[in-house]
């Protein structure tokens, strides 16, 4: 149907020469009919052609079909036959009625027609500006243009559409879809600067901004605006945003096609503003997380600072102290007094050195360029590793090691889950008391690794649960040794980064409960279990 | 003192507060020193000076560490220890796997250096796996021709595959030994990447030969780099 119009469209001829065919059909009917009986008013018959040429062509056949018929009729079946002369007044009456009647009738039709197809039209750009918008959604944009260029290709029957977004706007993408050959074409010329003619004369600087406008382009290079192979088939619709010019639509239209109409015309400029408005909202949506970004950033930094001031410098002034009486040349050290202030300097690099592996590996953490270098391993080994390393810290605690021999093997970075365990570890020996119990287990649970570090000290107060794991949050209790505020967020975000939760609880029977997981998937091969494998 | 104490080292460090210590450090405990700033510097008093061994830092301003191991490794097998920061763990392993001897993590202390570059010095006196028939440290003997091993006077038996990793073991005491080299000297030198066997074999043996197998003192883990067997006298 729809080509049908179009190629009715496109030949305005057909419609008139319909219309006298439906009229010259009538005629021939009426012959027929007055054979057999006489009817009064037959030439009503004369309204189906002129109705029908009115719904089917519009207005003008329609009018041609009414007065067709008047002189049809008046030719063949008034009396005197064969001559346009009329004999009685009572015939001119018909005449004149049926002329009229026609010319109203076909008039009435023809609006009615056009009512029904503005109706279609505009149910059509609805359908597609929903298309895309629902399609303009998927976060991904240059699939989403993608998309949205296949969909106008098929809406208008083109052989290729393209759209180009200029660099400098909001989002610099290059969506196509369509067949090779024409894709070649609007590619390049998409990729040269182009002149930009209208039909005719160039255009003025309102036509070259208005949106929707079929404009032809020509390489600047054709100062003769010779012909260039495809060229004809090419069209572009600029998509403005506030008046500047932030991207094109290129379409390519199949060989031997009629150009586009008005209402393709419209639809594509709907288009064309929709594609504007929807960039302008993902350029907004992009600043506004910058934004975001920015204050967390800040946020950070704040703390950062604050962390800074106090832990990198109460180190370091021991340290400078230490040192200094080292080089103090009027006091006579005994040699315990200078392995005292060795061992200080020592134990205080020591401490700043972990703070600032932790500070790097938050920084890392947040910036989201935390890529575990993961590898099959033994946890229980590595438990072993972590307590081996760790012993003079927990030496005053009673340690409780209950890692099952059967474990599976768990892929994960061994520096760094070495980390989170020396970090849980660390924590707990730091804040229960000499002689009391710490437990660390590991077991299997529901296709993950889940790990334990427990201890029987004091307890979490209820409201520091949530924030533990926050960077630089730290319980403040008078008598109680400071931390950093860093190694739980660390754990955290290692543990995260490998794919498995971490938390934090009171035991019931007292004490404090650290637990994180890590996924057992994908299933360890039958490989090493038993007996003697050759991998 | 030992012969081994005056040989010379050459200290290949771009931080001047870190060259000077080491430098300051290892005269004072009688090995010669020269120190050299950047790769091609280096790889000059390399050739002019020949020292015994070559402490490098792999973060050099003018080329990557690694290439001075290839340039180095082209023309003689001379120790190198590698001086690499926490979590440049690829890096130590790519340099070990070139052929560098050993590493030190970044701040690491004097007892550790001098213990790496004794190490180092004393396998490259003793090249080759001309290991006595009878290996001994501590409680454990491994008797390299008849294939036996015992711990604390008591016959241990191994599998053939235990065997032969603990073989990669004792044949370098004291030396790190990265999950691809044993891999390739105990499945094969198409074996590189399936470390999950190594691991669970190292497990296996740790409970075999250690007294007490969650206090490993001859198989210890490198964090990811490999392994190292501590020989004990």
């Amino acid at each position: 149907m729809a080509r049908l119009s179009r190629f009715v469209f496109s030949r305005p001829w057909v419609g008139y020469a319909a219309a006298l065919a439906l009229t010259a059909l009538i005629t021939g009917l009426i012959a027929l009919v007055r054979e057999a009986i006489d009817v009064a008013n037959i030439s009503m018959l004369y309204l189906v052609a002129v109705l029908a040429s009115a719904v089917a062509f519009g207005t003008g056949p329609a009018i041609v079909a009414s007065v067709a018929a008047f002189f049809a009729f008046d030719l063949f079946f008034v009396e005197p036959t064969y001559t346009l002369t009329v004999s009685n007044a009572e015939e001119w009456l018909d005449l004149g009625l049926l002329l009229m009647t026609g010319t109203i009738t076909g008039y009435l039709a023809a609006a009615l027609r056009g009512r029904a197809r503005t109706a279609q039209r505009r149910e059509r750009e609805a359908a597609v500006l929903y298309d895309v918008v629902r399609l303009m959604n998927d976060p991904d944009v240059n699939s989403a243009l993608a998309v949205v260029a296949e969909r106008l290709r098929r809406e208008l029957k083109l052989a290729a559409v393209l759209i180009h977004f200029e660099e400098g706007a909001p989002v610099a993408a290059t969506a196509a879809a369509g067949e090779a050959e024409a894709l070649h074409l609007a590619r390049r010329f998409s990729s040269t600067p182009s002149l930009i003619l209208g039909p005719g004369a160039a255009p003025t600087a309102d036509q070259r901004a208005a949106p929707g406008r079929w404009i032809r382009v020509v390489s600047p290079q054709v100062r003769s605006l010779r012909y260039l192979p495809g060229q004809e088939r090419l069209r572009k619709v600029a998509v403005n945003l506030q008046g500047w010019q932030i991207g094109s639509i290129f379409l390519v239209q199949r060989p031997g096609f009629p150009p586009l109409g008005d209402s393709d015309d419209r639809l594509l400029s709907a288009v064309a503003n929709q594609l504007g408005l929807t960039i302008e909202r993902l350029r907004l949506r992009a600043e506004a997380m910058e934004a975001e970004i920015l204050r967390r950033t800040d946020e950070l930094k704040t703390a950062l600072l604050n962390a800074v001031s106090h832990d990198l410098r109460t180190p370091l002034s021991s340290i400078i102290a230490s040192a200094g009486s080292l080089l103090q040349e009027d006091v006579d050290w005994t040699g315990e007094e200078r392995r005292d202030f060795a061992h200080a300097i020592e134990d205080e690099a020591q401490r700043l050195n972990r703070l600032v592996g932790n500070l790097l590996n938050l920084s890392r953490i947040e910036a989201g360029s935390l890529r575990p270098d993961k590898g099959w391993y033994d946890f229980g080994a590595l438990v072993d590793d972590v307590l081996g390393r760790l012993r003079p810290l927990t030496a005053n605690h009673s340690l409780v090691v209950d890692v099952p021999d059967d474990l599976p093997p768990v892929l994960l970075d061994y520096v760094e889950i070495d980390e989170v365990l020396s970090n849980l570890i660390e924590n707990v020996a730091k804040y229960t008391p000499a002689g009391t119990e710490i437990r660390v287990a590991a077991r299997q649970v529901n296709g993950e690794l889940e790990a334990e570090v427990a201890d029987r000290g004091p307890g979490i107060p209820p409201d520091a649960l949530p924030h533990l794991f926050e960077p630089f949050y730290r319980i403040s209790k008078a008598g109680q040794p400071k931390g950093t505020g860093l190694g739980l967020a660390v754990a955290k975000g290692i543990v995260e980064a490998h794919g498995g939760r971490i938390w934090a609880e009171n035991r019931a029977e007292g004490g404090a409960r650290f637990a994180f997981t890590l996924p057992l998937n994908p299933p360890y091969g039958a490989g090493a279990s038993d007996g003697e494998h050759r991998p | 003192m030992s012969p081994l104490t005056a040989a010379r080292v050459l200290v290949v460090e771009d931080e001047p507060a870190v060259s000077r210590a080491l430098k300051t450090n290892l005269t004072g405990h009688g090995f010669q020193v020269k120190t050299a700033e950047t790769g091609r510097q280096a790889l000059e008093e390399y050739l002019r000076w020949h020292p015994d061994l070559l402490l490098l830092d792999l973060g050099l301003p003018d080329m990557d560490g690694l290439d001075v191991i290839r340039e180095v490794r082209g023309q003689a097998s001379t120790p190198i220890v590698v001086l690499s920061v926490r979590g440049g763990e690829r890096d130590k392993v790519a340099a070990l796997d070139l052929g560098a001897d050993d590493y030190l993590t970044k701040p690491f202390g004097v007892e550790e250096l001098l213990a790496r570059i004794r190490v180092a010095l004393r396998h490259a006196a003793r090249p080759g796996s001309g290991a006595a028939p009878l290996f001994r440290s501590g409680d454990l003997e491994v008797d390299l021709e008849r294939r036996q091993v015992r711990v604390g006077g008591s016959e241990v038996h191994l599998t053939p595959m235990e065997y032969d990793l603990l073989k990669a073991f004792v044949t370098h005491p004291d030396k790190v030994l990265t999950d691809r080299m044993l891999l390739q000297q105990v499945w094969g030198p198409e074996y590189g990447s399936e470390a999950h066997y190594l691991h669970v074999y190292v497990a296996r043996l740790r409970k075999k030969i250690e007294v007490d197998p969650q206090k490993p003192r001859h198989l210890l883990t490198e964090p990811g780099v490999g392994y190292r067997f501590v020989s004990e006298e």
